[in-house]
């Protein structure tokens, strides 16, 4: 069995009187594809602030394998492992596609460690293949700001695959993309599969059923149910909390 | 010590009203105004042109002044401000460059000095306003000694608050600026003329500033460049009370005029105003969202 | 990309050769007025770099150009003539020994309250030293409280703004130890070996224009590097950059400290050349002119910045020969101020860089996506 990436354990979260997040515990193995179900308001984008440092938990742990990353400021659990895609997508506007890889491929976090110019070979080699994957080689002295809409969402892709994380989080990665995109971005995410460990938050289930193994369903900060697509379109819970009484589509 | 609370309630008011235009324009418009210390600086100049050609009082400059200032700050937000929204240090930089022009016109005589043209009252001079014989001296109350055009100022200022707050909670506009402050495009969205009601907003707070100049014109010297530090100030109090927060530059106006005046009667000018820095500093970093803010920009 | 930066050195190499070459064309008494504009055109690029390039728009530099004119300014007073006056051989400033309270030792240790501060600037060489260690000792402890705390946009502005006051005012109020607003005045020249840098002498220009050029070419390199691009990154999405594992602050504070430390260094050659140190260096006037300077060469250029800074002092030079004109250039520069945010927000340099994209667009016709591009660099600029 594969080692344990991601352990979630008991986490909690109050905003106010509400717990957006209650008694969480989910294990995502090396190497898994997660995708984690909700409806609005079910704690799914609070779990992944929860996660990258961006809210701070009121109580439970979480473990990027073996270490405690709890409640660490942002850039350090970016560096011990993870990396985010956020769900209005997030790029340096005002550099270049190319530009945007290489701040991403720079491994070493002081700034006095780049006070250098230019990349290794390797490094320029690995950016080339990351733009053929992300198919933004055409592109890629455009500066960020003039790319469509799922350009965007695919560059950004493009840097988390570039920092290289152990777990990557992904946020809606298909929202307001067209049918046609929407394909592409299954391929470009299936082809990070076993590299990295996965956990996404999607809605459209017709990309879900496209790339889930797993699937983790929160309902109202709580885990609901947990399971493989078929079960999960069958369990009754889900059916009556989630979907009402119509069947997923 | 009562003494110097007064005079501290005094500056207060000119800051607040100072402020209160700052706080709507930073607040609803997202506008850096650094031209809104000239229109303090107008107001006062509009004193002295009224003493001299209208024979007008201070007491009478004040609706004149608030005219003038605020037609001045219409011709402004319509002519240059408008087209900035949503560049925020644009505004910042732009309004400063206006600010300058504007005290060229009156060092310059609004350009009449090259045709050997002098209007008595303007130029590169200092100015006195003397304040009306009724408002000199002092008066009792409570068995304390208090200025009666300190208190001018106060009353004033309490009542041109209570009508801004009036207009802002009972009128429909004023809804609309409220609406504005929280949301701009969701306001935009409901059917709110932003454009329109934008330039209002921002003509009646330079109408507010042009009466704290008035004021100000009874009690200190009258000069092109005086407005800059009333607009350093003016900004100080928004940030500290929070922004869009009206009731937070109240407060924070009291709180910085009051230091102010203590620290100016224990030490000196000089030194009271550093102390205000350095504790707009301190507040700055340990709450960058004001004192009493709701939201932040 | 690669040639872009191609065309970019040759404009600094014309510029460099230019500051180089000018004092065979001019008079000795141009020179100091022109070595002055070269200063200003050092802030300038101290501008573009915190707030072109690391989106800090620093409202304050006139704090780090005054500590740095004021800690040479000091070490100049005390090996002037002036301060030997009480006819020992050991320093004091004259305007101490004029408020000196009567029966007062006459000497720096103790002739008032904190005189004794001024004891290690009778070496040059500590003046020199502090004159760049002050600056980057303010702006290090500033960054790390500002950036640390997470505080941007315009509330940096605010903060530099009012420390720039702040220390403005308190070097008004200890007159016994500043001079006030009567300014640091009667200074000597700096002296190198035996050698004196007379502020109306061709070595005094070249000093000046060689470390401006050595500053100009610094920052240009500075900010192709690494750690230059990343900073570009910070600028456009901090949070972004945060979730790549980069520490954003340390980025700002670097670039931030780099920035005041050439600003600095600005103020000890101002005061080479112009012989006095003054409380007005931190008006805030002066802080938000050099931001016009650099908006108007264009706020993310380095060499825009700087001939920008240059150029509008010249012209104003020029303007103000006519004394009936003093008045009107003011307005004049309020004016161009409000035209440039309006219509070129980018800047001289900007549009310079738009027209170069262009012409190249049209030379190499294979690249036809090029002049577009530039057209579009507008509306980006704009939104920022």
């Amino acid at each position: 069995m594969a080692a344990t990436a991601l352990t979630i354990d008991g986490l909690e979260v109050s905003f106010g009187s509400v717990k957006a997040v209650n008694n969480v515990t989910m294990t995502i193995a090396e190497g898994e594809l997660r995708v984690l179900l909700g409806a609005n308001g079910a704690g799914k984008t609070t779990l992944m602030d929860l996660i990258s440092g961006r809210t701070h938990s009121t109580r439970g742990h979480i473990h990027l394998y073996d270490t405690e990353i709890t409640n660490w400021q942002e850039h350090r659990i970016a560096r011990a492992g993870i990396g985010r895609k956020f769900q209005i997508p997030s790029v340096f506007r005002e550099l270049t596609v190319r530009q945007n890889f290489e701040v991403a491929s720079c491994r070493n976090p002081s700034v006095f460690a780049n006070l250098g110019f230019g990349f290794s070979r390797q490094t320029l080699a690995r950016i080339e293949e990351v733009l053929a994957i992300v198919d933004l080689r055409d592109k890629a002295d455009v500066t960020a700001a003039y790319l469509s809409h799922g350009q965007t969402q695919w560059l950004e892709l493009g840097l988390l695959m570039l920092q290289d994380p152990k777990v990557i989080l992904l946020d809606e990665p298909t929202a307001g993309m067209t049918a046609a995109e929407t394909k592409k971005t299954a391929k470009i995410i299936n082809s990070m599969r076993g590299k990295h460990t996965l956990l996404v938050v999607e809605h459209d289930m017709a990309f879900v059923r496209e790339i889930a193994e797993r699937i983790t369903v929160l309902h109202l900060g709580e885990v609901l149910a947990e399971g493989d697509i078929a079960s999960i379109e069958t369990d009754q819970a889900v059916r009556r909390a989630y979907l009402g009484s119509r069947s997923i589509s | 010590m009562i003494d110097t609370m007064f005079i501290g309630l005094s500056l207060s008011s000119i800051l607040l009203l100072v402020a209160l235009g700052l706080a709507i324009t930073y607040g609803a418009m997202g506008v850096i105004n650094m031209a809104h210390g000239e229109m303090v600086m107008l107001g006062a100049y509009t004193a002295v042109l009224s003493r001299i050609w209208l024979d007008a009082n201070i007491v009478m400059a004040i609706p004149i002044a608030f005219v003038v200032t605020a037609i001045v700050g219409l011709v402004i937000e319509r002519v240059i401000v408008r087209r900035l929204y949503g560049r925020l240090l644009d505004t910042l930089l732009a309004t400063w460059g206006i600010a300058i022009l504007i005290q060229q016109a009156i060092r310059l005589e609004l350009g009449l000095s090259f045709f050997g043209i002098h209007v008595e009252g303007l130029g590169p001079g200092l100015q006195n306003v003397p304040v009306p014989a009724a408002l000199q001296g002092t008066f009792h109350l409570a068995g304390v000694e208090i200025n009666t055009y300190r208190a001018f100022i106060i009353v004033v200022t309490i009542a041109l608050a209570a009508v801004t707050w009036l207009l802002l909670q009972r009128t429909s506009i004023g809804m609309q600026v409220r609406a504005i402050i929280r949301n701009p495009k969701m306001a935009a969205a409901c059917g709110v003329d932003v454009a329109r009601v934008n330039a209002l907003t921002f003509a009646f707070g330079s109408g507010l500033a042009g009466i704290a100049g008035v004021m100000m014109s009874g009690f200190k010297t009258v000069f092109p460049d005086m407005g800059t530090p009333m607009v350093v100030d003016g900004f100080l109090v928004v940030v500290v009370g929070g922004v869009g927060s009206l009731l937070g530059s109240v407060l924070s106006a009291g709180l910085l005029g009051e230091i102010n005046s203590v620290v100016a009667a224990l030490k000196n000018d000089t030194i009271a105003r550093a102390v205000i820095f350095g504790v707009v500093i301190l507040i700055i970093v340990v709450k960058p969202k004001g004192l009493f803010s709701f939201r932040g920009r | 990309m690669a040639s872009r930066q191609r065309y970019d050195f040759l404009l600094y190499g014309i510029f460099v050769a230019a500051i180089l070459l000018a004092p065979l064309m001019l008079e000795e008494f141009w020179l100091n007025r022109i070595a002055k504009y070269l200063v200003f055109g050092m802030l300038g690029v101290a501008v573009a770099l915190s707030w072109g390039y690391a989106g800090i728009l620093n409202l304050g530099q006139g704090l780090f150009f005054g500590a740095g004119a004021y800690m040479l300014a000091m070490s100049l007073k005390l090996a002037s003539p002036t301060s030997l006056q009480q006819g020992s051989d050991k320093p004091v400033p004259d305007f101490m020994l004029w408020n000196a309270e009567p029966g007062a030792l006459t000497q720096l240790c103790c002739i008032n309250k904190g005189s004794f501060i001024w004891l290690p600037f009778q070496s040059q060489w500590f003046g020199v030293a502090m004159g760049i260690v002050l600056p980057v000792a303010i702006a290090t402890i500033t960054g790390m409280i500002v950036f640390r705390n997470r505080i941007s946009g315009v509330f940096v502005s605010i903060i530099t703004l009012a420390l720039v006051l702040l220390v403005r005012l308190l070097v008004i109020d200890a007159q016994p130890l500043t001079n006030g607003f009567n300014r640091l005045t009667d200074l000597a020249w700096l002296t190198i070996g035996a050698f004196q840098f007379d502020p109306y002498s061709r070595a005094t220009y070249y000093l000046v224009a060689i470390a401006l050029s050595l500053v100009l070419v610094g920052a240009r390199l500075l900010v192709s590097t690494r750690a230059g691009l990343i900073l570009q990154a910070t600028r456009d999405d901090e949070t972004r950059a945060r979730y790549l594992g980069l520490d954003v602050p340390s980025y700002q504070i670097f670039f931030f400290v780099v920035s005041a430390a050439i600003c600095g260094f600005a103020g000890m050659l101002y005061v080479m050349v112009s012989e006095f140190a003054s409380p007005t260096f931190m008006d805030l006037s002066f802080s938000i002119t050099m931001v016009v300077w650099a908006a108007v060469g264009g706020r993310s250029s380095i060499l825009g910045a700087c001939v920008g800074a240059i150029l509008i002092n010249m012209i104003e030079a020029k303007v103000s020969e006519t004394k009936a004109l003093v008045e009107v250039w003011k307005a004049v520069v309020g004016l161009i101020f409000v035209l440039v945010v309006l219509y070129l927000p980018r800047g001289l340099g900007g549009f310079a860089h738009d027209l170069l994209d262009r012409w190249r667009a049209r030379n190499a016709e294979a690249v036809p996506d090029e002049g577009l591009v530039a057209e579009r660099r507008d509306t980006v600029a704009e939104r920022g």
